[in-house]
């Protein structure tokens, strides 16, 4: 059951994820990153991690999201003021990308998995054990994040802020 | 409690500068701008004599996250005496800006990003340090808010972060997926040169690539350092690609150890390429930062012909490399910095007949030139002969030829300023610049450290004695 649900979601995660970069309006481009989010918030919970899975949901889907379709909108992108790019450019594009694709997936082909991929406890994705790893193992990397935060609301408020002469 | 704060004095010291400025800013006045400066150009000293006589301890901490060696004691406190340089000649140049507040705050909280990452001891704490001292650096090249080149530059600046960084957590999370862990002590045991784990390594290695402006991923980086103001383009250039050079030799020693016989393939071609291309671009340059640019992508190709040494040799000799480097080439922003604010002149034809009116200043700016062209009596020729020795010792003489040649080269590009100060005379004379006292010390500590760390052999004998190779 369980894996089914996995192959199912997966099917769903790539293929939206493939249709945001083929469709042609940034609008449904947006919309379909939104299946994607909503079908990585699934595996989450595959994975024991259902705060995780509600925090995607609301940021990413969410916030995020509606971010994005905002600038688009702003920016009023269409098919008529999309640079041209050349057939070199394209085709160097396509073979690059496809090489990295036949190196990453013979990669992947020949390697191990390491460990079990469930973890072993149910209730690992609990938001109480979550705070309790956050706050004990992982304090240090937590409050270098809120400095970083710090410092990236200052630059951004020194550079957003009007000029008063 | 107390052993933690002095393991972190450093970050802990940073982060409490961090906060004065953020209430000097809510609750100060704009007129406090020389304030701001002086204090900081106290501070800064202060915090630095501080980890000089209270060093922190040998070990680990937050469970192997975090962990110290005087070696990193010792890294941390040159960037931090760099830092303190620019901050000592920016400040005429600050005064007249509306923010300096947080030119200090976005400065010193990239700078304690780069702390933490150098005694990062895994790849999560490492990473949002990488993340910590990229992200105010990019505010800050937009720091001259009024002109569209130094958006232009910021824009470009996060852009190319943004994808380095894509880069790099994908190679972390693929080596995640190999090994099952993120800790730099139990890497390299599970290390087997499997085909995952290397595409994971060459992820991670085009990271630092790209931090480093290493040649095929150096793009931007002269448009990044053009835009820029002086002395942010000093800190890019300086403390930014500094630290990188140290965080790339340690990881490259110790977490990618077991990978050596693969790394030493893609330094060895890298570095060629780097020193070659980095010179030629140099040539056609005439704007003074976009020239500095593409000589210190030479500098970093030199650079990696000492880390393919691999060996002690090779350690201590990047170190030592970074230390001269961070004097020569603050000293050359220095001069560069009085003349743009003054002048705004930054073209090497604007230094024509710079001699007549300013001849110590020439002097100091030749001095630091001829300290990054590495001739003799500077301290840069010690900084080059140790990388070639400690790449010497691989025996892969082509190398060393094309190092030798690119060494000649640059020679030309380095001369070429100085011919212009001292031998081409312009119909529009310079006026006479007159530096303040911070100036004129950092000029003076700046070219202290040019002429003495090239006779003052303990210095890389100290350095040695903390290194360590594979």
């Amino acid at each position: 059951m369980t894996l089914s649900i996995f192959y199912f979601l997966s099917f769903l995660a790539i293929l939206s994820a493939l249709m945001v970069v083929v469709s042609k309006n940034p609008i449904h481009s947006v919309l379909y990153l939104i299946i994607t989010f909503f079908a990585i918030a699934g595996h989450y919970v595959l994975l024991n991690a259902q705060f995780l899975a509600a925090v995607h949901v609301i940021v990413y889907a969410g916030a995020i999201m509606v971010l994005f379709l905002y600038v688009i909108m702003m920016l009023n992108l269409n098919a008529e003021v999309e640079p041209h790019k050349s057939v070199w450019l394209k085709s160097a594009a396509t073979v690059a990308g496809g090489t990295l694709m036949v190196v990453l997936v013979g990669a992947l082909r020949t390697s191990a998995s390491v460990g079990s991929p469930l973890p072993a406890d149910a209730n690992i994705g609990l938001i109480k054990t979550l705070g309790k790893t956050l706050y004990k193992d992982f304090m240090l990397p937590f409050e270098i994040s809120s400095i970083l935060f710090l410092a990236a609301m200052v630059g951004a408020v020194m550079l957003g802020k009007k000029e008063t002469k | 409690m107390n052993e933690i704060v002095q393991f972190m004095l450093p970050e802990l010291g940073l982060t409490v500068l961090l906060f004065v400025l953020l209430f000097v800013r809510i609750v100060g006045k704009l007129e406090l701008a020389g304030q701001v400066c002086q204090l900081m150009n106290i501070a800064l000293p202060i915090l630095a004599l501080c980890m000089w006589f209270m060093p922190a301890p040998e070990g680990a901490q937050f469970g192997g996250m975090m962990i110290s060696s005087k070696l990193i004691v010792t890294e941390k406190l040159l960037l931090l005496v760099g830092t303190w340089i620019i901050s000592l000649f920016s400040s005429p140049w600050l005064r007249g800006h509306r923010h300096p507040a947080e030119f200090y705050m976005l400065m010193l909280s990239t700078l304690m990003g780069i702390f933490f990452l150098l005694s990062s001891g895994d790849f999560l704490l490492f990473f949002l340090a990488l993340e910590l001292s990229a992200i105010p650096l990019a505010a800050l090249c937009n720091f001259d808010l009024e002109k569209h080149v130094s958006g232009e530059s910021a824009m470009k600046m996060i852009f190319s972060s943004a994808l380095s960084s894509g880069i790099l957590l994908f190679g972390i999370s693929l080596l995640y997926g190999a090994t099952g862990t993120l800790s730099f002590v139990q890497i390299p045991a599970l290390l087997d040169g499997s085909p995952l784990q290397i595409m994971a390594f060459v992820m991670i290695f085009t990271g630092f690539a790209f931090k480093l402006s290493i040649v095929p991923f150096h793009f931007w980086t002269a448009d990044v350092y053009e835009g820029a103001p002086v002395p942010v383009t000093a800190f890019l250039s300086v403390i930014s690609k500094g630290s990188m050079a140290f965080v790339f030799v340690s990881a490259l020693y110790t977490v990618f150890r077991p990978l050596s016989e693969i790394w030493y393939i893609a330094i060895t071609l890298l570095a060629v390429i780097s020193m070659t291309v980095g010179n030629l671009f140099a040539i056609r340059q005439q704007n003074l930062k976009r020239f500095l640019a593409f000589s210190s992508i030479a500098q970093v190709g030199y650079l990696l012909i000492g880390i393919s040494g691999s060996s002690i040799d090779g350690m201590s000799s990047v170190v030592y490399f970074v230390l001269v480097y961070v004097f020569s080439n603050l000293a050359a922003f220095a001069v560069i910095t009085l003349v743009s604010s003054a002048t705004s002149r930054e073209t090497i034809d604007g230094l024509k007949g710079f001699h007549a009116s300013n001849p110590l200043l020439a002097w100091v700016l030749a001095l630091a030139l001829f300290s990054l062209a590495g001739i003799p009596p500077t301290a840069g020729f010690f900084g080059k002969f140790f990388l070639l020795t400690a790449g010497a010792a691989k025996w892969n003489s082509p190398v060393l030829i094309v190092a030798a040649l690119n060494m000649v080269v640059s020679l030309y590009y380095y001369l070429r300023v100085v011919k212009a100060m001292f031998m081409d005379s312009s119909d529009d004379t310079m006026i006479r610049l007159t530096p303040n006292v911070s100036v004129q010390f950092a000029l003076l500590l700046c070219t202290a450290g040019i002429l003495l760390l090239g006779f003052y052999s303990p210095a890389y004998e100290w350095i040695r004695s903390l290194s360590f190779g594979i």
